[in-house]
Formats: C-alpha cells, structure tokens, sequence
C-alpha cells in the first residue's frame, strides 16, 4: 500500500509540475495545530488534530478574496514520506479537502460543493529551506482554481532549542485565475518553540502576507 | 478534475495511514525503521548492552545496524536544572540522538510524547546537538524499544542511544 501511495505522489508531483507549504500540516500523535494563512488569494484558517504521526484531520475555511467566496471544508493530510537526515529532513504531503463553498458576492451563486486536492513537499536544514505546494479546487459554478507556490527560505544564523528562529524566505506564486498569474512575495518567518509567525508583502499584487501557526 | 478524485485520495489517505501503524506494529525493528546508514554509529560503543546496563531487551540482530563508518558525535546529556536535579534525585541519564530534528516543532513533538511518560523525569532537545536528553525516574526503565517507539509516534527516527556513564561523558 504504502509504495502504491508513493508512486501516486510521484506521478502527482510530475503532473502538479510544482507548489509549497504552510507550517508543517500533520504533528506528533495526538498534537494540534492551529493555522492562520492570509495572502492575495485569500484569508484561511485551519484547526487539525494529528491521529497518527502521519495523518492528520482537519477543519478549514477560507474566505476567497477575489471571487468572494467562502469554502468549508474538512480537511485530511496524510505524511507520505519522511526523509531523515542528521543535519536535514525532507517531507511529501498529499491532502484532499472536501466541502461546501458558498457565493458571498452580489451576484449569490448560492452554495456549491467544494472539493480540492494538494500536494506538498519541503527539504530543510536548520539554515536552508526549500518548499512547493500545489492545490487544485472544485468548485462548481463558483470557479476552479489551481495554485503553485515555490518557497526558498535561508536562516542568518542558527538558533537553539526555545531560542528564536529567523528565517528570509521568498514565494513565487502561481495563480492562472489572477490577472497577474505569477507573483513574488518576500517574507520574514520568526520561529519560536510552539509559535510560528511569517510577515511578508506581495510585490506583484502589492499586498500583505501574514501567516501563523500554534501547535500544542 | 474528476468529483470522485478527493473521495479516492481521501480513502487512499487513512487507509494508508492505517496499514503504515499496522506495519510498524509488526516490524517494529526493522532496517526500514532505523536507518544506521545515515549516522556514524559506533556499534560497540554506543550500544554497550551489558547486564551493567540493565537492558538486555535490546536485540541488536533486529535493530539491523549498518556499521558504516560514521561520526555522530557521542555527545553526552544537555545539563538543564530541570535535568541536573532529576540526576540529583537518583534518576538514571539517557541520551538519543535523533535524525531529522531541525526546529522547535521538532523539539516540541518530542517534549510532549515523552513528557507524558511516568518514567520520564527530564527531558530537553537539544537541536545544537541533536540529541533527546532523559533522565528516567530512579526504580523506572524505559527500554531502547520503548524509546525507539516514542520517538516514531513524534514523528522522528532515532540513530543510537547511550546510558550512564556514555550518556554522562558523551
């Protein structure tokens, strides 16, 4: 079963042909984690419990700024694959969310089932990060979306365990629904114990990005 | 895309997570599980299993090391106060070092699984090092298969692991 998933995530990754990651979506066994995700496409937060230390099940909503749709939808992650390394560790994610996405515009669509699948994978050090991401929504007469998201990401300096972690990243997003389809975010991730915390601002669409993560 | 492909993906999803604890319940050691190949593991050093030891559990044919010529540093436990009074206290020094540990999350899963455990009196991360520090409760034991168990449920894969005096001297 589990080369079965892998081959699945393979042949994904080459068909996604790229995108990145939030905070890492799937814990320790029994954590939570609570995510905060605002960027140009939309405002989203997502609350999952980890069952198992590969798989998660969440519940997200997000509010689609530019179509000004709103989605809910429950959100399971599975951890494919953990590569351990002793200086680095690299991560392939496949997530499903299924849902309801509703019309808030004046135009009132209504509602619409909602579902989407994602693919996310990332390879770190304590002073390198690299990450793609990639998700593709259904959603009926309300629009279907894809989204690429690339990330590099370099630490100055390398902090201990409870210190705080600085981290200089850019994202290139790409949107085929914006009028600006691809876009370049620089951002500042601060990183410290069960806080993580990314502010950074859209150069292409100029906007604001902000980020948050607490697991417990 | 296909309205029946989140529905498959997601069955494809549990069921794999499913099948993945089930493996690991039945392989518990296998040479999948502990990748020696990646640390620079003194075999004879490192896992000194001796009756002083008190460990004889620990079968070295199913941990399936590979002796490859590594040096991961034999690093000896992190001196916190929460460590130095449980070693004051009678309690007995452990020390893993763990593959894969790169930030606080990493740290914090590892803090919570074992925190959790009677046994445990101590514990710190340490990310400079590497390595999980743990003083076990005076009259407890928590066997190299417990450990190795409790670091998968964190989410982390252990490289080796030094008692008393090696996990003292490092």
């Amino acid at each position: 079963m589990r080369n079965a998933i892998l081959k699945i995530a393979a042949a994904s990754l080459a068909m996604l042909t790229c995108s990145v990651v939030q905070a890492r979506p799937v814990s320790y066994a029994g954590g939570w984690t609570l995510i905060e995700i605002a960027n140009r496409a939309q405002t989203a937060g997502l609350a999952h419990y980890s069952l198992a230390h590969n798989f998660s099940v969440g519940l997200r909503h997000e509010w689609q700024r530019e179509g000004d749709v709103k989605l809910t939808a429950v959100q399971p992650t599975l951890l494919v694959k953990r590569w351990f390394g002793r200086d680095y560790q690299g991560n392939l994610y496949l997530t499903v969310g299924l849902g309801t996405a509703t019309d808030e515009s004046p135009n009132n669509q209504g509602s619409e089932p909602a579902s989407f699948v994602g693919v996310m994978a990332d390879w770190e050090t304590r002073t390198l990060f690299v990450s793609y991401e990639a998700r593709f929504l259904e959603q009926g007469v309300l629009g279907n979306h894809s989204m690429h998201a690339a990330r590099f990401g370099w630490a100055p300096y390398v902090g201990d365990t409870g210190e705080l972690h600085t981290w200089l990243m850019l994202e290139v997003d790409r949107r085929r629904h914006f009028e600006d389809k691809t876009s370049v975010t620089p951002l500042l991730r601060f990183f410290k114990g069960p806080t993580l915390l990314e502010l950074g601002y859209n150069l292409t669409d100029t906007g604001p990005l902000l980020n948050f993560t607490y697991r417990f | 895309m296909n309205k029946t492909t989140p529905l498959l993906i997601a069955a494809i999803l549990s069921a794999s997570a499913l099948a993945d604890d089930g493996k690991h319940k039945m392989d518990h050691h296998s040479g999948a599980e502990m990748n020696h190949a990646e640390m620079n593991h003194d075999h004879g050093r490192k896992h000194d299993n001796g009756a002083d030891h008190g460990h004889g559990s620990h079968d070295h044919d199913e941990m399936a090391h590979d002796h490859v010529d590594m040096a991961m540093n034999a690093a000896g436990i992190t001196h916190t106060d929460e460590i130095s009074e449980a070693l004051a206290n009678g309690g007995a020094p452990v020390v893993v070092d763990v593959l894969g540990v790169v930030c606080d999350f990493c740290a914090m899963a590892m803090n919570k699984v074992f925190g959790k455990r009677d046994e445990v009196a101590a514990i710190y991360v340490d990310l400079d090092k590497k390595t999980l520090s743990l003083v076990i409760n005076d009259g407890s034991d928590l066997s190299d298969k417990q450990i190795e168990k409790l670091a998968k449920q964190a989410g982390y894969r252990i490289a080796a692991i030094r008692r008393d005096g090696e996990a003292m001297d490092g």
